[in-house]
């Protein structure tokens, strides 16, 4: 009981202290692990059985307890997977010879369904592959797949390399998620701490960097910026609710994790608790200069209406101390759950804040549906509805829409709507947070806000009235289907009042019209001519910008060409490359290249 | 290489009723509750026994679309599922995942009658087929221009002749798949293909907002029969095996529509069903008149009068993909 209540009392002081004093790696690690191994509730599962076993601690009690999980009859699929292999790898001689048995036994009586998306079939491979390793040379008939352990490994290794293959040359496909960052570090950072095959175990680490890196140079504070392929209801506006702030916090000491701990991150830590490197911790807390991001991801799966299996996903973030201003091209590039853009302000304390600003049409189609997934076309969105409950309902403020276009230089995004007649939802949603400083509705047309450090001056294309949203603050909504919207963010330390801002945004060229298409041309107030019409590649100072040359990272840290299976980190001086065409990580200083 | 199945349907519409020489099978899933990584309700494969039982079948599974299996071997079945092809022995008991990571979410599943060890997949991504009872499979979809494929039937009366139903309409080959030519439903996502067990010449395809189709020239080439489903989603078509011109279309906002005449005129049986959403139909090969239908998270249905009346007939809540007679005997 003391070593519980100490616990609690380093777990209170570890929410407390997180952003001015985090704790040292291997003390954030630890903090995660006890708050499973000694739950203050009752309700100890699978996470709990093993992060006691990774503290071997009541060895008993955990086969006492795994023996009950499954005879109640395992469930949850690939979510069932993962946690039952770490605990066969964290065993090591405490469980009971009849625990062990239960545990292989489910491998061969329950079979989890692979899923549909990218994370289900990487947790259900990685999980495969290693309890097909850990049981050697077994028959199929032992197996749930009715294959031989060498059979189940085979294809397990074969995806998994095929994933990173594919990652490294076109880019993820769930790319950049809120919570779902941590279903893909979980299983790498399992095999790169358990698999036997030198090889894949590099493969794993590297692809640890990999993916810690993309998400080091587009946080905040800890807080993952948009746009996202995948976020949710909560997330989309509380920018911090999702478990990527518990890997900020885990990863990198940045910001306030979650509380409980997210259990990816549990898992996590359990297998490998990679520490990522120093460049990688510099490159997630510099933002001492602005800088320009940029990545190219794909979509999902496009099963229907498209040639092409995967479209490319052109994304551009732009970070500094106070904001980030993230968005990709519109459209639909993944069902549902896409954030396409957003204005994240930085805040002390983002827990319960609503710290982002953003504009969508919200779309909801039987087309979106049966693009990326295979049901009928009947049933599908009742189905979808039911575990993703706004996607069908006009007030939402997430998901991507065919009918939305978006052009972002620096911290300046135009986002235009060209909606069909007759489409379920003919309007635009704009969120304006209960957290904004302040609201003004300027007889230009401007709308200005602050948040946090952050100026925002908008101008709607169209007019707009405003609705309450629920949980605080208002949605601005324009039932006009061509529409769009000019927004420029700029820091507070660049102009000391509300009037400097509406003074040096009024100053500034802008054109507008809605017909035939919406167009926008206008002078940011980083000085850049932009010109965006609908359906028109966008130009900068006259000069069209060049989809062709994106790159799958471009910026001042992560830099790799499409299909190069290379990333080049640099920071400081300093300079690592992961080269997944050799597996192995190339260390040098750059002689001032870098900042 | 002789035509099993019509001459078993032949002798049945000739003879006295034998229901113990079949077992009605259901590929269905307990949908209400289930999203990936929850608890999943009793799903899969459920097979109804000699006393008129259903029995969930081998593992539980949320996708399970279709089955098939060879005559010769009928105890042995094939099933189109999430994880792909799935060989279920025994009656559907033992199972084992015949494809890998390269196929995802099967729609259909066929057999082939007349080249032993040869069996179709129909997936997202196109058509796989296997030559040597599902050890290895190669693509068989090359020059389809969009890939996304529902239905897969083959001709049992010629070898290499089939047809698939894909996002863009009907594609038929003669060669085994190797090629295809596009024979109809052009734009149309094509959902389920029928043979004709009277005569192999004729076919029928339901599809996604185009109707019926029909080919009288054993699939080459198609006509929208135009009297039904036009505007709505057909999910699957019947011939009744014990008579020659009735057929039954089911679908969504359509339910159970019947016809005597071959096609030509349609009438809707829907009294006695709680709602005209029907995913799959079939006629019991041995009782004239019998049709079951599944409607969507309600239940299997059955009548004995063609669709005049309806009585519910177990697996409640579920959605039925597709139901299928397999021969009662087996090979054990």
């Amino acid at each position: 009981m003391k070593r519980l209540a100490a616990c609690g009392v380093l777990a209170i002081l570890g929410v407390a202290l997180a952003p001015a004093s985090p704790p040292p790696f291997a003390e954030r690690v630890r903090q995660v692990i006890d708050a499973y191994a000694y739950p203050k509730g009752a309700d100890a599962g699978y996470a709990t059985i093993a992060a006691k076993l990774k503290r071997r601690a009541d060895p008993a009690w955990c086969s006492r307890r795994l023996i009950e999980l499954l005879d109640q009859g395992p469930t949850g699929d690939m979510f069932w997977m993962f946690p039952v292999t770490a605990i066969a790898y964290l065993d090591q001689g405490q469980l009971s010879p009849e625990a062990r048995h239960a545990l292989r036994r489910a491998w061969r009586t329950y079979m989890p369904f692979r899923g549909d998306t990218e994370n289900h079939w990487l947790l259900y491979y990685a999980s495969l592959y290693l309890m097909a390793q850990k049981w050697p040379n077994e028959p199929g008939e032992t197996w749930f797949s009715g294959k031989s352990s060498a059979e189940n490994f085979r294809e397990a290794d074969a995806w998994i390399r095929s994933w990173v293959d594919l990652t490294t040359t076109r880019g993820q496909g769930e790319y950049d998620c809120t919570h779902y960052l941590g279903v893909f570090l979980l299983p790498m950072s399992y095999l790169a701490a358990w698999a036997e095959d030198p090889q894949m175990k590099k493969r794993a680490s590297l692809m640890l960097d990999y993916l810690i890196a993309d998400y080091a140079a587009e946080n905040l504070e800890g807080i993952y910026v948009g746009s996202h392929a995948r976020t949710d209801d909560r997330q989309v506006v509380e920018k911090w609710g999702g478990v990527s702030s518990d890997f900020g916090w885990l990863l990198f000491g940045l910001g306030y994790p979650l509380e409980p701990h997210a259990g990816y991150a549990l898992f996590y830590s359990l297998a490998s608790a990679y520490e990522p490197p120093p460049i990688l911790q510099r490159i997630a807390a510099d933002r001492d200069r602005p800088f320009t991001h940029r990545e190219r991801k794909r979509t999902r799966n496009r099963w229907r209406y498209h040639d092409e299996l995967h479209g490319p996903v052109y994304k551009t973030t732009y970070l500094r101390r106070e904001y980030a201003v993230s968005s990709d091209q519109g459209g639909v590039l993944q069902p549902v759950q896409q954030h396409s853009w957003d204005i994240t302000w930085s805040v002390p304390d983002p827990r319960g804040v609503h710290n982002t600003f953003f504009t969508v049409h919200p779309y909801s189609s039987v087309f979106e549906l049966q693009t990326y997934f295979t049901m009928g076309p009947d049933s599908v969105t009742e189905e979808v509805v039911r575990s993703k409950r706004t996607y069908d309902s006009p007030d939402k403020l997430l998901g991507g829409s065919p009918h939305e276009r978006i052009f972002q230089d620096e911290d300046t995004v135009i986002a235009l709507y060209d909606i069909p007649p007759g489409t379920r939802f003919p309007h635009v949603n704009g969120f304006f947070s209960k957290d904004l400083a302040l609201v003004e509705e300027h007889p230009s047309g401007w709308i200005f806000a602050r948040g946090g450090d952050a100026w925002i001056a908008c101008r709607p294309l169209q007019p707009y009235f405003w609705k309450p949203i629920e949980g605080g603050g208002r949605r601005l909504f324009s039932p006009y289907l061509k529409n769009g919207f000019v927004v420029q963010a700029a820091p507070a330390s660049e102009y000391p009042s509300l009037r400097a801002f509406q003074q040096a945004i009024l100053a500034l060229p802008l054109r507008l019209r809605t017909d035939p298409v919406p167009a926008v041309a206008f002078r940011s107030l980083r000085g850049r001519h932009l010109e965006f019409a609908y359906d028109a590649e966008p130009a900068v100072d006259g000069r069209r910008r060049d989809f062709a040359a994106w790159p799958l990272f471009g910026g001042p840290f992560l830099n790799a060409p499409v299909d190069s299976r290379m990333l080049k980190i640099s920071h400081g001086g300093e300079e690592r490359v992961l080269d997944f065409r050799t597996l192995t990580v190339t260390e040098r200083p750059t002689q001032g290249r870098s900042r | 290489m002789a035509d099993w199945i019509r001459v078993l349907w032949v002798a049945l519409a000739a003879s006295a009723p034998l229901p113990a020489q079949f077992l009605l099978t259901a590929c269905m899933v307990n949908s209400r509750a289930y999203v990936v990584g929850a608890r999943l309700p009793a799903s899969g494969l459920s097979v109804r026994d000699a006393a008129g039982i259903w029995r969930h079948t081998g593992f539980n599974h949320p996708l399970v679309t279709a089955l098939d299996y060879d005559p010769r071997q009928p105890d042995t079945l094939y099933l189109a599922a999430g994880n792909g092809c799935i060989r279920a022995a025994n009656r559907g008991r033992d199972w084992r995942i015949l494809t890998g990571e390269e196929v995802t979410e099967l729609r259909d599943v066929a057999v082939d009658r007349l080249t032993p060890g040869t069996l179709y997949i129909a997936h997202p991504a196109g058509i796989r087929v296997s030559r040597d009872g599902g050890a290895s499979w190669q693509d068989a979809s090359r020059g389809i221009p969009r890939k996304f494929t529902m239905s897969v039937a083959l001709d049992r009366t010629r070898a290499g002749h089939l047809v698939v139903g894909t996002e863009t309409g009907l594609f038929f080959s003669a060669d085994g798949g190797a090629s295809w030519t596009p024979a109809g439903a052009a734009g149309f996502q094509v959902m389920r293909i029928q043979q004709s067990p009277h005569d192999p010449k004729l076919w029928l395809a339901a599809t996604q907002l185009g109707g019926l189709f029909r080919s009288t020239d054993g699939g080459a080439s198609w006509e929208n029969l135009g009297a039904i489903g036009a505007g709505r989603n057909l999910y699957d078509v019947a011939f009744d095996p014990t008579a020659p011109e009735r057929i039954a279309v089911g679908g969504w906002s359509v339910g159970v529509a019947v016809s005597a005449d071959g096609g030509k005129t349609w009438t809707a049986r829907n009294a006695g069903l709680p709602r005209p959403d029907v995913w799959s139909l079939a006629f019991d090969p041995a009782r004239p008149g019998r049709l079951y239908a599944g409607v969507h998270e309600e239940a299997l249905f059955v009548s004995d009068d063609a669709g005049l009346s309806w009585r519910k007939e177990g697996l409640e809540g579920t959605v039925i993909y597709r139901l299928t007679f397999i021969p009662a005997g087996g090979g054990r």
